[in-house]
């Protein structure tokens, strides 16, 4: 689709401008203003602004600007729950702003550990479904399916449903899925941290070669030695805040002094 | 305790900062991006585009409802079977209530045919509507790991309720010749007014899938209006025997659900002639609520999978 005849490392394969995303969490209990029954029931009552429903609003990404260029490989570091996941989701338009804007260059692929695929069907159909939403044809999935299956390294369990794999399997075919369609823009999740050692390996030859067909790659890992080998920027998120973006050494080193500073 | 944020960014950033990664403002942005040739995201296309697109996924929608039919009765020993047999205690269990106890067939001459009808029909009618209302919010894994057109969600649902409920509509066809039916050309019409049934469950799924996407607690509701729905009907009574030939009859007669059992009767049984009222009237319910509905969740594109 155009984007690549034009794909140097100079032009932009994401914008983001401003970018927030709220979630709304229905069946949240205020645990906080809970206090164990010391609070009167009638205060309790009347302090509760809605005593029937338990809707709250979590501020998961909070104006978030940053340019991606063709062929760049970003890491994204940060906390458990400072909006890497839901960040990478907007980028890859599964998940509409809530304000702000996105662009992006061709079809995003998002990768993620919990990237649920359908647990109930069997390997293979979750290749074709996936391979198909990814944008190929029938016929493009079923030329690379020995490929995908092969590179899984799942085998013989291809023809079980996915809720008889373990973790590392299911990361293992959705990696596989994921880079058959080869994507202008990869989103890696903490997807390989399940894999063994040899599937890292291999994977990371994958990313390498993605790389070279002038796609853009981003990596959510909490692994920095991850991070060092595959990307030359980072950026860097706590509290749906974009902290800190810069080449990967200054940032990596930044952030683990910052956990010298403030143990958690 | 944690990081002084706005002074990380500049101690480390300022210096050798590259131009791109200075702050644009919004209009920059949207400039840099137009240059580029990039595709914004979240945004809704237009309706002709969102067919268009809609279209090209057709292969996605084939093999997510063939494999989710198939998935339906996999998880238990006797598998498929269960799509033959669940449909059969239903009319056994729905004969021994309306058939002998509350003897309901009045002005029916074949009431085992009328009954059967009435159930697989309106059965597949009901699943459909269900399971469309969760269209997108029971599928939000898969809204928040792929991207595609999410009409096909709603589609894909109607269309694995259509394989689902085959194995029923085949047992319907040898048990109407058994109630003793006599043959006629006009059974050829049967999978027609299957076709303007599946058009009219589409339509509300599109509609329920967004409705349920934005407003929950709405799914809750849903059950209801289909246990209250297969009442008032015509699944196990005739309606014009029981509620005459007045206004509030045609009402009931002419909904969408009990047009679309209209016409399978008239289509199978001998006792009901096709008449043009019925089977225009099931085409155009057909055609207006998926029409219609497509419309309806195309607006809302662009928000389904934001919670
Ligand atoms: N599906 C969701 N619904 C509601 N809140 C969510 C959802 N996913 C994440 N969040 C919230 O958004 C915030 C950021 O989460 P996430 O992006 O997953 O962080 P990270 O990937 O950095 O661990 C967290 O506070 C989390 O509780
Ligand atoms: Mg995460």
């Amino acid at each position: 689709m155009g984007a690549t005849d034009v794909a140097d490392t100079t032009t932009p394969s994401v914008v983001c401008s401003g970018l927030d995303i709220v979630y709304t969490v229905f069946g949240a209990k205020q645990k906080g203003t809970d206090t164990g029954g010391q609070v009167p029931l009638v205060e309790r009552l009347l302090t509760k602004r809605n005593p029937v429903s338990s809707v709250r609003k979590v501020h998961a990404v909070k104006d978030v600007s940053f340019v991606v260029n063709h062929g760049e490989a970003v890491g994204i570091i940060g906390r458990n729950g400072s909006g890497k996941s839901t960040l990478l989701r907007a980028v890859a338009g599964l998940m509409p702003p809530t304000n702000g804007r996105v662009w992006a260059s061709g079809r995003p692929s998002l990768l993620g550990v919990n990237a649920v695929l359908l647990t109930g069907l069997t390997g293979a159909k979750n290749v074709m479904i996936g391979g198909l939403a990814l944008g190929l044809t029938p016929r493009q999935v079923r030329e690379r399916y020995d490929d995908i299956v092969d590179f899984s390294g799942i085998g013989d369990f291809v023809n079980l449903p996915m809720s008889a794999y373990s973790s590392g399997m299911g990361a293992r075919l959705r990696f596989a899925i994921s880079t058959a369609a080869a994507p202008d823009i990869l989103m890696i999740d903490e997807a390989l941290a399940t894999g063994d050692a040899e599937f890292q390996a291999r994977s990371r030859d994958r990313i390498a070669e993605i790389r070279r067909d002038a796609s853009t790659v981003f990596l959510v890992s909490h692994s920095n030695a991850a991070i060092r080998e595959s990307c030359d920027r980072v950026l860097w998120m706590e509290q749906g805040r974009l902290v800190m973006d810069g080449p990967t050494d200054e940032v990596v080193r930044a952030y683990e002094q910052s956990h010298r500073r403030a143990p958690a | 305790m944690t990081i002084g944020s706005g002074s990380v960014v500049e101690s480390v950033e300022a210096p050798e900062a590259r131009t791109e990664r200075a702050r644009l403002t919004p209009e920059e942005a949207a400039a840099l991006a137009r240059r580029a040739g990039l595709e914004e995201l979240g945004v809704r296309p237009g309706l002709l585009g969102y067919a268009r697109e809609v279209w090209s996924y057709r292969h996605l929608v084939w093999h997510l409802s063939s494999a989710q039919a198939w998935a339906t009765n996999q998880n238990n020993y006797l598998g498929q079977l269960w799509a033959v047999l669940n449909p059969l205690l239903l009319v056994g269990s729905y004969y021994l209530i309306f058939g002998l106890l509350l003897k309901t067939r009045g002005g029916t001459s074949n009431y085992i045919a009328f009954l059967t009808i009435g159930i697989f029909v309106f059965g597949y009618s009901a699943s459909a509507i269900i399971a469309g209302s969760r269209a997108v919010v029971g599928q939000i894994g898969l809204v928040r790991a792929l991207r595609f057109p999410r009409a096909v969600l709603p589609i894909s649902v109607t269309l694995t309720q259509f394989l689902v409920n085959v194995p029923a509509f085949a047992v319907l066809m040898v048990m109407i010749p058994l109630t003793g039916e006599p043959f006629s050309p006009h059974w050829l019409l049967f999978p027609v007014a299957l076709v303007f049934q599946s058009l009219i469950n589409l339509g509300l799924a599109f509609y329920l899938a967004r409705v349920v996407n934005t407003a929950r607690d709405s799914a809750n509701l849903v059950p209801v209006g289909v246990r209250l729905a297969r009442y008032v009907s015509g699944v196990f009574f005739s309606i014009p025997h029981y509620a005459g030939y007045g206004l509030v009859s045609a009402l009931l007669l002419y909904q969408p659900l009990a047009v679309s059992m209209t016409t399978a009767r008239e289509a199978l049984m001998d006792q009901y002639p096709l008449t043009w009222g019925s089977w225009v009237a099931a085409a155009a319910w057909g055609v207006a609520l998926s029409v219609t509905g497509i419309v309806f969740f195309w607006r809302g594109e662009g928000r389904y999978g934001s919670n």
